[in-house]
């Protein structure tokens, strides 16, 4: 039983097509496609336009590589929200096209149960199945929530950021510091040559919700540091590397960059890292939580897996491999599996909705 | 040009809230201030004086690009902050957005001035010791 799942809610316009929920026959994401992919070109980043240019490329090469066509599918799924309007429209309006013209059910998912229908996905094929109730840490460039998934898939928010999501912080760090887009890889990369304790920063003390966060202190913290410190030449030396180097090596990097510097990457890092795991772990304490799942783009930080490995967390932590935790459509497509076997389907008035939350209300 | 001083996030958001009753329906409003100056924080008191969101629901745009709150969408909370080229801005579809009848809140607006609409408001965040901010409002043009 295959469904193929269609994803535009923010940068990537991608396309999947998965069996059973659990195996990944196909999965294409356009912006990481080489410049010899189809549609000539990598695909910019952003916004609906383009995804308008990647959208039915994109659906295509998922079906070839998959070895299908439309006659192959039980259901089309796609993502209504959270993201972009315009972004979503596009993925959504295709696959109710899709579904009008070859009577398939349309099957409308949620960006982040996407996520953690990635976990989700590659325990039940590694043959070692989350249980329920599980704790979902989603951690990425736009999200960052805590919630509590039954074993029906119902959602409980438990907890969220209130200001930058935690992988913003790291873009926003990087950026500052003259480091390229995004800044989570290029952090983790140095963070181990760094010492993680020279830097104290505070944690935030969260008012209310104690299993809210918040990353935007941190941020303003690291600014104070760098204002203090005169670090105008070095920045700018970094900021020289990337024009005439686009990807630099560690080793290119670590020759730009001094020791205090890397002790700050290190330290911030270990600040994202242990707040995340912080809340995390208590959040599962207090709903004696089975699993945790992390999931989202900040799940393929080796330091925030390091830490999840080394700390005593009350029950087994799932990671997705790192090409799942970005966005892509598989997700969405593995999520969509329940909802068919629920017979849980969208009308073609399904809407696109920029702040579409998941648990109930 | 009314200027205020706030000491800590709470008034922030307070004067936010303060400043959205004097706001039209439908309105431009650029959030100007460096990194950790308070732009969001000033949103979230906006959007709640507006009555579209609690503050809690208010987070930072940057990576989303458009956050909308309110049933019909009252306000848009858009952060430029990623783009690079105007562009870019094409293709977010930014000139229709402002077309429409809600409160715009843009995030780093200021780094694309030609493409910013005419009137609107700025709102200047600067930091000043601690967590002390110094928050000035201007029409643009001047007089409006």
């Amino acid at each position: 039983m295959r469904i193929l799942g269609i994803e535009s809610s923010c940068d990537e316009t991608a396309a999947a097509v998965v069996e059973d929920g659990a195996a990944v026959v196909s999965s294409v994401v356009a912006s990481q496609l080489s410049t010899h992919g189809p549609y000539g070109g990598v695909v910019p980043e952003l916004a609906s336009r383009e995804h308008l240019r990647a959208i039915v490329p994109v659906v295509r090469a998922a079906l070839e590589r998959a070895g299908t066509d439309f006659t192959g599918l039980a259901a089309v799924a796609a993502t209504a929200g959270p993201g972009l309007v315009g972004s979503l429209l596009v993925g959504l309006t295709y696959a109710k096209s899709l579904a009008f013209a070859r009577g398939l059910p349309l099957i409308a998912v949620n960006h982040i149960e996407g996520h953690i229908h990635a976990v989700l996905l590659e325990a039940k094929r590694e043959g070692l199945p989350v249980r329920f109730p599980a704790l979902a840490l989603v951690v990425s460039g736009g999200h960052t929530h805590l919630f509590e998934v039954s074993e029906r898939f119902d959602y409980r928010l438990l907890g969220k950021t209130r200001d930058d999501a935690a992988g913003e912080a790291f873009d926003k760090v990087a950026k500052l510091l003259g480091f390229s887009y995004p800044g989570g890889p290029v952090i983790d990369l140095l963070a181990p040559h760094g010492n993680p304790r020279a830097v104290r920063f505070t944690p935030a003390k969260m008012k209310g919700n104690t299993l809210d966060f918040s990353f935007s202190g941190l941020k303003t913290a690291v600014l104070r540091w760098v204002e203090a410190r005169g670090m105008r030449e070095e920045i700018d030396a970094r900021r020289r590397l990337l024009k005439t180097t686009p990807h630099p090596g560690t080793e290119q990097w670590l020759e730009a960059t001094p020791p205090a510097t890397l002790d700050l990457l290190a330290s911030f890092q270990r600040t994202v890292v242990d707040e995340l795991l912080r809340r995390a772990t208590a959040a599962a304490e207090q709903i004696e939580a089975n699993a945790m799942i992390v999931s989202g783009g900040v799940a393929c930080n080796t330091g925030l897996r390091a830490a999840a490995r080394e700390a005593r967390l009350p029950c087994p932590v799932y990671f997705p491999s790192p090409g799942l935790s970005t966005d892509n459509a598989a997700m969405i497509a593995a999520a969509a599996f329940p909802k068919y076997e629920r017979g849980e389907f969208s009308g073609l008035d399904a809407r696109a909705q920029a702040n579409l939350t998941l648990a109930l209300q | 040009m009314p200027q205020f001083l706030t000491g800590t996030e709470e008034e922030t958001v307070a004067l936010g809230e303060r400043l959205a009753r004097d706001l039209p329906s439908r309105a431009a409003v650029l959030l100007i201030g460096n990194l950790g100056a308070g732009k969001t924080t000033l949103a979230k008191g906006i959007v709640k004086g507006l009555g579209a969101a609690e503050p809690d629901e208010v987070s930072s745009p940057t990576f989303t690009l458009i956050h909308e709150y309110g049933d019909p969408v009252r306000v848009y909370h858009i952060d430029l902050y990623r783009l690079e080229h105007p562009a870019e801005l094409d293709a977010l579809g930014l000139d229709e957005i402002f077309e429409r009848q809600a409160v715009c809140l843009v995030e780093w607006g200021e780094r694309f001035p030609d493409r910013m609409p005419s009137p609107r408001f700025e709102i200047r965040l600067e930091t000043l010791d601690g967590d002390r901010r110094r928050i000035t409002l201007t029409a643009f043009p001047a007089g409006e």
